[in-house]
């Protein structure tokens, strides 16, 4: 704990930048970043202490008045992710925040502080109290952090649409810790977890705390903040929000499941999965269909925290099923891909930086053979890009593969017909969204990076500086680390859910899981034995220098290809859209311009918009809504004086009369 | 330690075997094909005799291709090995280093990098197959996530080694015969057959496996076209052990798949694009219904 203090400590004194003389902006840029590389690295270490700590509860009261500070197992998962994606992205930041010299520098860095800050206190909040308010300091930096380009009016309209849609979350999070701490006349959390909620007000608190944190980690429909917000932040504050904010939501709403409501109410868990699921496939679908990198991003980062709350949701369920012990595959699963998920999301928004860096833009249909430019890079988004298709050999496999095994832990117990309707449900959508994603980061991966250079910006990209390029081979060393050796992370995270009782086998030769005659394996180090078996001879029969020799440009009917004939990333997701046109409803548009011949050389103007399902549907009536009722209030909004001391005086005399009756 | 080495190295000779006898089964499925249309046909041999020529002969490359061009066919034709040595029932026993699920995603992995290679030659064609074969692939996803699932209910495991059908227990069950049924339509889906691809043309109207590997030759070519017919034969020899009610020996169900497998391709057309995602929705109702049956 007293690591945790410190580390604390360390990031205020990073926030010291804001008031760093302006002539030293950079020296107080690298002190910023110092800062928080020292203090995510003490986070990340000590937090290995609550995982292995064979008692996975332990607490230890710090009391400054009335504030709590407290870290058990659970906690410690989610300090570590915090940490090795605070240093990482951190040493990133070094070269790509110099961008922001001349532009606010200083604030960024201290902002940067105080978010991971603020991310770690609420990680170690020990009461109701500590917890909102640094929930409140982690939304209020990151609504700044976000703003931070705000002489771009974009920016600033995503901004204020997070701010609301984050606080109208927290509403729902203070109402549910409201009615838990009220239950149990006290705002700690080891007296909250003894409350006497009555049923019905339970199924309350329970609805408040998912809502609230569901729209914190962007499941549909409360993500229509996220793929705003995420591409308008700067990259290395996105790969964070995105990497760690995210999960902080799942924290939260573990602790209400685990500790304050429990999970005996078998319809919890199914509200959880199924909107995780529909988040899953919906997320990765409109991932598909964009085409700013960002963008593509944040709807992948909706789809994998639907897939992560489908775990979690599906451990709830066999857990109301009185299957405690099966239930621990469901919420390593949801652990270990939330951990994942960090380290790939990460390396993916810190590459999109790099792009963004390389070419001054974000869409991928200006780009092309970026590879080319930018091969270090290209290499490591290609790793992140596999992670992301749960490719084997990455971290994104084991996350994928446990939350597979959990639903068919389900399916074994599910004997009724509606239940394995369940089941059948939820494999079409794991099914369609495994495949979907594949096609999303082949499609992104390969219009950028592949092929020949569309425009003309992708001919002053260059090779990232060292330290951006550092923060891209660390995060993928550790996906394929972790890939490849997943029985260190397995082992950790399960600690965490089951107590001491080991029950998935994380050994060195891979994730076994079995328990009541059921048994499945997954052992990627022997698969990449075999693998490298077979490529040593592949290797030694296919890549002679005698192979390849000669260089031709295709064939394409006598003319010369130009860079314009590929296919472009609207194009490749066209199939997509069509089969799926009932959800995506897609609008197109063309015009033609005749202007000069009715037939020779009139232009031809083609639009295709997807709006967002919910945005059209569920926000705009909503809003419209909001505004005609409060434009029905103007009928009393006279302006004139008199007639508010009249309603002031109506008002006294009805609270009098209340209370006189009373 | 020692059990695991004998083990693999099992594995790896089932992977050589199947790798031997793959262009026999491509080869059987062809002359099936030409003697239901009445022609003579080419030997049975015909492809081991296309692929030694592919390989003697130059490997041209375009030049705006990079590093994955020239590494996708490897990992290629490595995930479809891979595949084969996992395959139950020859030589592997009850020995697993993945279970059904990670079979499915080292095939995406060979996925993965031929749809990205389609893209790297710059070309319109390139783009249009590795488009259509995502397509395809995300409609055949769900179903054969179904069809692992329905085995793994009765036979309470996802190991394929366990998955295997056991005869006196689903001997022609309502269940079993739906399931049969429904991935052999997912069979032909995945290995880009008639009705769902052509494997004999590569035109514009058809094209969707064959125009992603138009830009390659020599080497690179072979290796595709061995990787995809090892692909047939290991999922000939997956629906042979883990989906056919019927208890003749494994090879007899292999021969008799690919025969099967030239009858319908003769029998049918090229469906349109669009129409696949019908046929797959078919695949998945019928294991649905078997998956209630169960």
């Amino acid at each position: 704990m007293d690591f945790m203090v410190l580390s604390l400590l360390v990031y205020l004194l990073g926030a010291v930048t804001f008031i760093w003389p302006k002539k030293a902006e950079l020296v107080a840029h690298y002190f910023g970043m110092l800062c928080s590389i020292a203090a995510s690295g003490l986070v990340a270490f000590s937090s290995l202490s609550y995982l292995l700590s064979s008692d996975s509860v332990w607490l230890i009261d710090m009391a400054w008045g009335q504030y709590t500070l407290q870290a058990d197992g659970w906690s410690g998962a989610f300090l570590l992710i915090t940490g090795v994606a605070g240093v990482i992205i951190s040493i990133y930041a070094i070269d790509y925040g110099k961008g922001y010299l001349g532009s606010r520098i200083r604030a960024l860095g201290g902002l940067w502080n105080l978010f991971l800050m603020s991310i770690v206190l609420v990680l170690i909040a020990g009461d109701a109290f500590t917890f909102i308010i640094a929930w409140e300091i982690m939304a209020l930096v990151s609504f700044l952090l976000v703003n931070h380009e705000s002489e771009k009016k974009k920016t600033v309209s995503a901004a204020y649409q997070y701010m609301v849609m984050t606080h109208i979350g927290t509403a729902a999070i203070m109402v549910a810790f409201y009615l838990v701490a009220s239950a149990a006349e006290s705002f700690s959390f080891m007296d909250m977890a003894n409350n006497n909620l009555s049923g019905y007000m339970k199924n309350v608190a329970f609805l408040f705390a998912f809502g609230g944190f569901a729209l914190k980690s962007g499941l549909m429909p409360l993500h229509i903040w996220l793929p705003n917000a995420h591409p308008a932040a700067p990259s290395h504050v996105s790969a964070l929000m995105s990497g760690v904010m995210l999960k902080v939501a799942l924290y939260g709403f573990g602790r209400f499941a685990f500790q304050f409501i429990g999970m005996d109410v078998f319809w919890y868990g199914l509200i959880v999965m199924v909107v995780g699921l529909i988040s899953a496939f919906l997320g990765v679908l409109y991932a598909t269909m964009e085409v700013d990198m960002k963008r593509i991003l944040a709807y992948s980062s909706v789809e994998n925290m639907g897939i992560i709350f489908s775990a979690f949701g599906c451990g709830m369920v066999l857990y109301s099923m009185k299957f405690p012990m099966l239930s621990v595959v469901a919420f390593t699963a949801a652990l270990v891909h939330a951990a994942s998920h960090s380290l790939m999301k990460g390396l993916l928004f810190m590459s999109a930086g790099c792009v963004m860096h390389a070419t001054g833009s974000k869409n991928i249909e200006h780009m092309g053979g970026l590879a080319r430019k930018m091969p270090y890079t290209a290499l490591f988004t290609l790793i992140g890009s596999m992670a992301l298709s749960s490719m084997p050999f990455t971290s994104g496999l084991v996350g994928e593969w446990l939350t597979l095994q959990s639903f068919i832990t389900f399916a074994q117990q599910a004997g009724s017909p509606e239940l394995r309707l369940l089941v059948v449900f939820a494999f079409i959508m794991l099914g369609l969204t495994g495949a979907t994603a594949l096609g999303c980061f082949v499609r992104m991966y390969g219009i950028a990076f592949l092929g020949r250079a569309r425009t003309h910006i992708v001919e002053k990209a260059h090779e990232m500086p060292f330290f951006m390029l550092a923060g891209l081979a660390l995060e993928a060393v550790l996906i394929v680390f972790v890939g490849v050796m997943p029985d260190f992370l397995v082992n950790l995270m399960q600690r965490v859910v089951s107590g001491s009782g080991i029950i998935l086998m994380g050994n060195p030769l891979g994730i076994m899981w079995g328990g009541s005659g059921y048994y499945a394996l997954y052992s990627p180090a022997l698969i990449f034995i075999v693998f490298a078996f077979i490529g040593v001879f592949m290797v030694a029969a296919v890549y002679r220098s005698s192979t390849f020799q000669a260089k031709e440009v295709t064939w394409n009917c006598g003319t010369v290809p130009t860079s314009r004939q590929q296919y472009s990333a609207t194009g490749f997701s066209k199939p997509l859209r069509r089969a799926f046109d009932g959800i995506l409803n897609p609008k197109r548009r063309t015009t033609y311009l005749r202007k000069e011949h009715a037939y020779f050389g009139r232009k031809l103007h083609y639009e295709l918009s997807i709006p967002d399902l919910f945005n059209d549907k569920l926000y705009k009536p909503l809003q419209q809504m909001l505004i005609n009722s409060s434009s029905s209030f103007h009928r009393i909004q006279e302006g004139s004086v008199s007639i508010y001391i009249g309603y002031t005086m109506v008002a006294m005399i009805v609270v009098l009369i209340w209370g006189v009756l009373l | 330690m020692e059990y695991i080495v004998t083990s693999i190295g099992l594995s790896l000779v089932q992977g050589f075997v199947l790798l031997l006898i793959a262009p026999l089964v491509a080869g059987i499925i062809n002359k099936v094909k030409a003697r239901l249309q009445k022609r003579q046909g080419a030997s049975i041999f015909q492809e081991y005799f296309d692929i030694c020529k592919w390989w003697k002969k130059a490997t041209i490359l375009t030049p705006y291709t990079g590093v994955i061009f020239v590494l996708a066919p490897v990992v290629y034709f490595m995930t479809s090995f891979m595949a084969a040595t996992m395959v139950p029932g020859f030589l592997t026993g009850q020995f697993s280093m993945g279970d059904a699920f990670i079979f499915v995603y080292i095939l995406a992995l060979g996925r993965f990098f031929m749809t990205l290679s389609s893209m790297d030659a710059a070309t319109s064609f390139g783009g249009m197959g590795g488009s259509r074969e995502i397509y395809i692939s995300v409609l055949v996803e769900p179903a054969v996530m179904l069809a692992i699932l329905i085995n793994s209910i009765r036979y309470h495991s996802t190991t394929l080694s366990a998955m295997v059908i056991d005869y006196n227990e689903a001997f022609f069950t309502v269940s079993a015969v739906l399931a049969c049924v429904a991935f052999f339509l997912v069979m032909l889906a995945e290995n880009s057959r008639l009705p769902v691809d052509n494997p004999d043309t590569h035109l514009e109207l058809t094209m969707i496996h064959e125009c992603m590997t138009l830009e390659y030759s020599g080497k690179l070519l072979s290796l595709i076209h061995l990787g995809s017919y090892l692909k047939i034969v290991v999922f000939l020899a997956l629906f042979g052990a883990l989906y056919v009610p019927v208890e003749i020996p494994l090879a007899l169900k292999v021969l008799l798949g690919a025969v099967l497998i030239g009858i319908v391709e003769t029998l049918n057309n090229k469906m349109r694009l669009f129409k696949v995602r019908v046929y797959l929705g078919a695949a998945i109702v019928l294991l649905l219904l078997a998956i209630i049956a169960e």
